[in-house]
């Protein structure tokens, strides 16, 4: 089931210099926290001049897709789906 | 005179994603993976399936079924939307992936590309290994569940011949060796460019296989089949020669799209060609094209068509100069029906440094200059943060798609990428 939630979270990101990765590592959303096990894809394009990361990841039975705003620097949960069919 | 088959070194390779679109929803999705899914341009029942998944083409569900007949197949499979951001990236991904080894890499669709590897030092190694560091690199780089087909051979044709014979994950190699024995295994409609149509003209003369294709001469193909330089064509690319090496030049741009909800209403359609134009003439003006022609096609809902085409003496710039003409066309319609599909292009397109000033009409360069501050508005801004007032709650109707097949549009995606 795939549900549009569209709602400002909370997260934890981390960059490790000597892989250069970066990685969303904790949501807060609801009041719960859920830790990220998966970096399924990230992406990014722009709306104008914006630049938009998309950051597609999962924990065990949830799949999340956050989008960060490197203009504003705001996370957003945009959906959720737990890989059922709706 | 009979022509052997080129003995040249393959050098040309084809790459194609497997199930791009549904692929990179189960990249992006951990827990899609291994479950049947599909891409369809609508969740609703009359959507039209776009991508399904390897697991889900095992169950029968094709590219062009609808996503309640998909449903029939395989009740548990879910669909989802496109989201053409992701596979936009995904393809910018792999050509920088590929221009490690080729200079020439030449995008075919937004989950294809030709690598030429003429005259390149890499030709000292075997292709056949450079496709694997490829398939390698592609999943460690872009994704653990990107795959893809590889196909090498000396043409083009053959090249995609190739890439089509073992899917999913494929990598095949067709030389002067192996040609005929692939002929013998293939049938006329898989070879690229032969369609339902081409194969009952084939058939008509005789030719029922890619083995009676290839052993027709030159003359019959050119004179008997295909009546035009066609058919020679055909000859000499059946013989592993180069006939598809030609980059075409652009001669128009259009939009097209499929009405949600089926309406004959004016006042509803209007705005949507007016978004269409807006699409358009944002496209035209960032290639610096002026146009001088617009065609109309529509498709009803009863399954008819009808179109228009017509050249003006002015040229058009602006979207309103396209709205109007395009307007002038909706009017030529014998009859107002249930409206399906709607379609605008506009062709005779000229450099806009080439066009005709006019002494007279100072307002319609004021006109074009505002054209240009609006798109540059919308470039900071985002899309549709000024727009004509007709299109006023059109923003999420006419949405962002990924043409299919086509590879015009990947202009605007490496203009977008700089």
């Amino acid at each position: 089931m795939q549900e549009i939630i569209n709602e400002k979270v909370s997260v934890i990101m981390t960059y490790n210099q000597s892989s250069g990765l970066v990685k969303p590592e904790k949501i807060k959303w609801q009041g719960r926290v859920h830790t990220i096990e998966t970096i399924g894809y990230h992406h990014k394009f722009h709306e104008g001049k914006k630049l938009i990361h998309i950051f597609s990841v999962a924990d065990r039975c949830l799949a999340f897709r956050l989008r960060f705003d490197s203009d504003t620097l705001h996370w957003t949960l945009e959906e959720i789906s737990d890989g059922n069919p709706n | 005179m009979e022509i052997q088959i080129s003995r040249s070194k393959p050098t040309i390779m084809h790459i194609d994603l497997n199930s791009c679109f549904a692929s990179a929803e189960q990249q992006a999705n951990p827990l899609l993976r291994g479950k049947p899914i599909a891409v369809a341009a609508y969740s609703s029942p009359n959507g039209c399936v776009l991508s399904p998944s390897i697991e889900a083409k095992r169950l029968g569900i094709k590219v062009g079924m609808r996503v309640k007949d998909a449903r029939h197949l395989c009740k548990g499979i879910v669909i989802r939307t496109p989201d053409p951001p992701k596979y936009r990236d995904i393809h910018l991904k792999f050509c920088k992936l590929f221009r490690d080894y080729s200079p020439l890499v030449v995008p075919k669709s937004i989950d294809e590309a030709v690598l030429d590897f003429a005259d390149t030092a890499i030709l000292y190694q075997s292709l056949a290994r450079v496709g694997k560091e490829i398939k390698q690199r592609m999943r460690i780089e872009i994704g653990e569940w990107i795959s893809c087909n590889i196909g090498i051979a000396s043409n083009r044709f053959l090249a995609k011949l190739a890439a089509s014979l073992h899917k999913p994950d494929g990598l095949d190699v067709i030389d002067h060796h192996n040609l005929l024995q692939i002929y013998a295994q293939v049938k006329l409609i898989d070879l690229n460019g032969i369609n339902i149509r081409y194969q009952s003209r084939l058939n008509a003369c005789g030719i029922f296989t890619p083995l009676d294709f290839f052993k027709a001469s030159e003359e019959k193909l050119e004179k008997q089949v295909f009546r035009s330089i066609v058919g020679r064509y055909w000859y000499y690319k059946l013989r592993g020669f180069e006939t598809d090496a030609i980059e075409p030049k652009r001669k128009s741009f259009g939009q097209t799209y499929s009405l949600g909800k089926p309406t004959d209403d004016p006042a509803k359609l209007a705005p949507m060609l007016m978004k269409l134009c807006e699409k358009m003439g944002r496209r035209l003006r960032r290639g610096n094209f002026v146009a001088s022609g617009i065609h109309l096609a529509i498709l009803y809902w009863d399954r008819t068509f009808w179109h228009q085409s017509k050249l003006f003496h002015t040229t058009l710039f602006t979207t309103q100069e396209l709205f109007a003409k395009t307007m002038l066309l909706f009017n030529y319609q014998p009859q107002l029906k249930t409206v399906a599909n709607l379609s605008v292009s506009c062709f005779g397109l000229q450099s806009i440094s080439t066009q005709q000033l006019s002494l007279f009409e100072l307002d319609r360069t004021r006109q074009h200059q505002l054209a240009l501050a609006v798109d540059k508005i919308n470039d900071r801004y985002g899309e549709y943060v000024l727009t004509p007032a007709l299109m006023m709650g059109m923003k999420d109707l006419i949405i962002d798609r990924v043409a299919f097949g086509g590879v015009r549009e990947l202009e605007d995606l490496y203009h977008l990428d700089n």
